[in-house]
């Protein structure tokens, strides 16, 4: 077999070739690339705007993430995902304000690293106590009890209790030098981006894994056939809430990259429709994929921005456009989750998939 | 043919109004402005007559010649009040270079103010949080209005001035008092503290908050629970919308409170949606100025330009909304010609040889004189209070906290 080219059918002679990460030189050259563009390009030379687009874009994704584990690979709906990502937000923040750090873990910069691995951790846990109920329940009965999470957790325990810690009303502030990772302060729109996207690739690469060993297996054969899966002798009870664990973990840290952006928080950051949001974007990225998620949380958050930016120029001459973008925006929104649910159910990522295929079998595609 | 149709023209037209919209070199002749409004989310009950009357100001300044000659551009967003989104909006308005940028809500401003003040870049809001006041912590966070803590302890003291003496109980007991807001909402929960802090100096007895949606449409089980509490007058700190919702219910079940209400509760919409609870109970309210069309200076200036850009908005269905976003937008003009006029206009510039060099700065619109300084960004010192009385508001009290509690104004109640 070529390593260089992949070729014309598949020739792996084992699970693991199958499975493997590099499996031609060209892959390892396209994603040293990619890697490239990431970490070099985009930071370097690209304007504050873009990366702080580019950052939000990342913080929908990790979010993304976690549902899609849930929805697209494990067959777990859920509609409260925000939720978990505030707890993690509430829990870095709390860290970080008001636990008594040894001087040296502070000068060290790790108070913040740790308060985010902290709020991944109890993210996760949060989302299996909501979790629980899908050893009993799936479908619609799933979808509501997910939903509680947001009332629960956000609307209750958060903006009754949690917020008022230190008396400052609904709203925490983290003065500025407090975000910092080792000896670098998180204060500008280059640092966030980085933190952003260190924490996106380790997160793929964690789900990547995890999706090609014995659990990711488990969660897939839970997905099609859960009846089937548990007798083949899987856990089902035990593999949904792993699932629960690692989404909500994804989440926390969602929640603890998110409060670096902003430096500030309250209940109002993570509404109910930012969980609904996070399902329309793996449903336009693709369903069961994780460049689906990528590709959907850059599709919502890049289109919408370039359709925002196109409408300037436009303004001048049509002064109503503004007013009228706001709510076309909204619309645009529902649309395209119609559009592609009719149109395209499989979501970018296929047509992704179909672009390779077409190049991997190119100019012989017949 | 479709997708031919589809590259061959949509394709190229959006990209060009991408590139015109992103290149910065299309605006640099005119002064660029930013504004971050929201029209289609939780707020947009008031925020949206506010986002009009913003436009209508900026285009009202460029007609008399913008700043010292130079016209301004004046590009905002609408951000349905997602505060991620507000924060890529104001990515976004700083990539175009605005100089100033007209702000809205609590939780954005707030949440944007540490990245205002690192990218040192004057945010004036229609937030009025008193968070925002202590320029040792927010320095580039600015408003014309009357804080919400002043606000709150203004329409207290006015109640206990005005209102207490005619009860029956006046003289036998503590005055009973408590609140109601969405305890989620930065801006409403922004005056509690303060207000609970007045409540306490002047000898009320305070009863349990109520969380009240600013979505409410329904809020019969927290008025059940006040009523068990029996408050003599109840602070509401929502928008119009959930607080006629709350004064019908309380109405309703007879709850026999009257209402004190924050500035963005209280406007001319609030009779219409409360209905005969608006005339039947005590409604007063903090009103950071007039009310569109009331007879003040410079009101004519405003009823004309909304008739001039928005004739197909009836000037009665208009708001006190637009009245505030004139007082923001007349602050920042005036901020920006005297920062022209002395050649610097960096942020930093806007702030030390405009804003701050402004000492009882009249507007009209029935505001109070405006006053800012390196060391304090009240702008006031007191709130006009007002009632709906026999079909219009009627003033109660022009409350004037600095005169009344000077030390307390001076060293304990800037900043929260």
């Amino acid at each position: 077999m070529s390593s260089v080219w992949m070729p014309c059918g598949d020739y792996h002679q084992s699970y693991a070739e199958d499975h493997g990460w590099w499996q031609t030189r060209f892959i390892k050259f396209k994603m040293l690339l990619l890697l490239a563009v990431i970490f070099v390009i985009i930071p370097q030379f690209l304007s504050g705007y873009v990366m702080s687009v580019a950052s939000m874009v990342g913080y929908t994704a990790m979010g993304a993430l976690g549902v899609q584990l849930l929805i697209g690979y494990t067959g777990l709906v859920t509609l409260g995902h925000a939720a978990f990502i505030a707890v993690g937000a509430y829990t870095s923040t709390l860290l970080v304000l008001q636990f008594p750090w040894p001087q040296w873990i502070m000068d060290a910069g790790l108070a913040y690293p740790i308060s985010v691995l902290v709020a991944g951790v109890f993210g996760g846990i949060w989302s299996v106590l909501f979790g629980l109920p899908s050893a009993k329940v799936k479908g619609f009965y799933l979808i509501l009890t997910t939903m509680a999470a947001q009332f629960i957790t956000v609307d209750f325990i958060l903006t009754q209790y949690v917020s008022r810690i230190g008396g400052r009303g609904q709203a925490f502030s983290l003065p500025p030098g407090t975000i910092k990772v080792g000896p670098w302060v998180i204060d500008s729109e280059r640092e966030v981006y980085y933190l952003m996207a260190v924490i996106l690739t380790l997160m793929v690469i964690v789900l990547a894994n995890l999706l090609r060993s014995r659990v990711g297996r488990a969660w897939v054969a839970i997905r099609d056939n859960d009846i089937a899966a548990e007798t083949l002798g899987i856990n089902i009870v035990w593999y949904k809430l792993l699932a629960f664990f690692v989404a909500g973990f994804f989440a926390g840290v969602a929640g603890g990259f998110w409060v670096s952006n902003t430096a500030a928080l309250s209940p109002e950051h993570f509404p109910w429709f930012w969980s609904l949001w996070l399902v329309g974007v793996i449903l336009i990225g693709g369903v069961g994929s994780i460049h689906g998620a990528i590709f959907g949380s850059f599709f919502m958050v890049v289109i919408m921005e370039l359709l925002q930016v196109g409408v300037i120029p436009l303004a001048d001459y049509f002064p109503k456009l503004l007013m009228s973008f706001a709510s076309l925006k909204e619309m645009a929104f529902g649309l395209a989750i119609c559009a592609f649910l009719i149109y395209e159910p499989n979501g970018l990522a296929y047509r992704w998939w179909q672009a390779k295929n077409y190049f991997n079998l190119w100019p012989f595609s017949y | 043919m479709k997708k031919r149709i589809f590259l061959g023209f949509l394709v190229p037209m959006v990209a060009v109004a991408f590139l015109a919209g992103f290149s910065t070199a299309a605006l640099a002749a005119k002064i660029k402005i930013g504004g971050i409004m929201d029209t289609t989310g939780a707020t947009s009950d008031v925020g949206k007559d506010y986002a009009i009357g913003m436009e209508e100001a900026w285009k009202y300044i460029n007609e008399q010649g913008g700043i010292n000659g130079k016209k301004v551009k004046y590009t905002w967003f609408d951000y349905g009040y997602r505060i991620p989104e507000a924060i890529t909006k104001y990515k976004l308005l700083k990539r175009l270079r605005s100089i100033v940028i007209m702000g809205w809500g609590t939780g954005d401003t707030e949440a944007l103010s540490p990245t205002v003040n690192k990218d040192k870049i004057p945010y004036v809001s229609a937030s009025y949080s008193a968070h925002l006041t202590d320029p040792k912590k927010t320095r580039y966070n600015l408003f014309f209005s009357s804080d919400y803590s002043t606000n709150a302890r203004a329409a207290l003291t006015a109640w206990l001035d005005k209102k207490w003496p005619t009860k029956p109980d006046y003289g036998k007991r503590k005055p009973r008092f408590a609140c109601a807001y969405m305890f989620a909402s930065p801006y409403c929960s922004a005056p509690i503290k303060a207000i609970k802090d007045h409540a306490a100096m002047l000898g009320f007895e305070i009863g349990p908050d109520q969380d009240v949606s600013l979505f409410a449409l329904d809020t019969k089980s927290q008025i059940m629970a006040l009523k068990e509490f029996k408050p003599d007058v109840v602070w509401h700190g929502n928008t119009t919308m959930s607080v006629a919702a709350t004064m019908r219910d309380a109405y309703a079940l007879g709850l026999g409170a009257d209402f004190i209400i924050n500035n963005w509760g209280f406007d001319e919409n609030l009779p219409r949606l409360a209905g005969e609870a608006a005339d039947n109970l005590v409604v007063m309210g903090a009103t950071p100025c007039a009310f569109f069309g009331q007879n003040y200076k410079n009101m004519d200036i405003v009823v004309r330009t909304a008739k001039k850009y928005n004739p197909g908005i009836p000037t009665s269905k208009r708001l006190i909304r637009t009245i505030q976003a004139w007082g923001d937008a007349l602050i920042t003009w005036e901020a920006l010609k005297r920062a022209d006029k002395a050649g610097d206009l960096s942020g930093p510039g806007i702030m030390t040889k405009g804003f701050e060099t402004m000492r009882k700065f009249d507007i009209g619109l029935g505001a109070s004189p405006i006053t800012f300084t390196a060391t304090d960004h009240r702008p006031t010192t007191g709130c006009l209070i007002q009632e709906w009385k026999n079909g219009k508001f009627v003033e109660v009290e022009r409350v004037d906290l600095k005169k009344r509690w000077p030390a307390k104004w001076a060293k304990e109640w800037l900043g929260w």
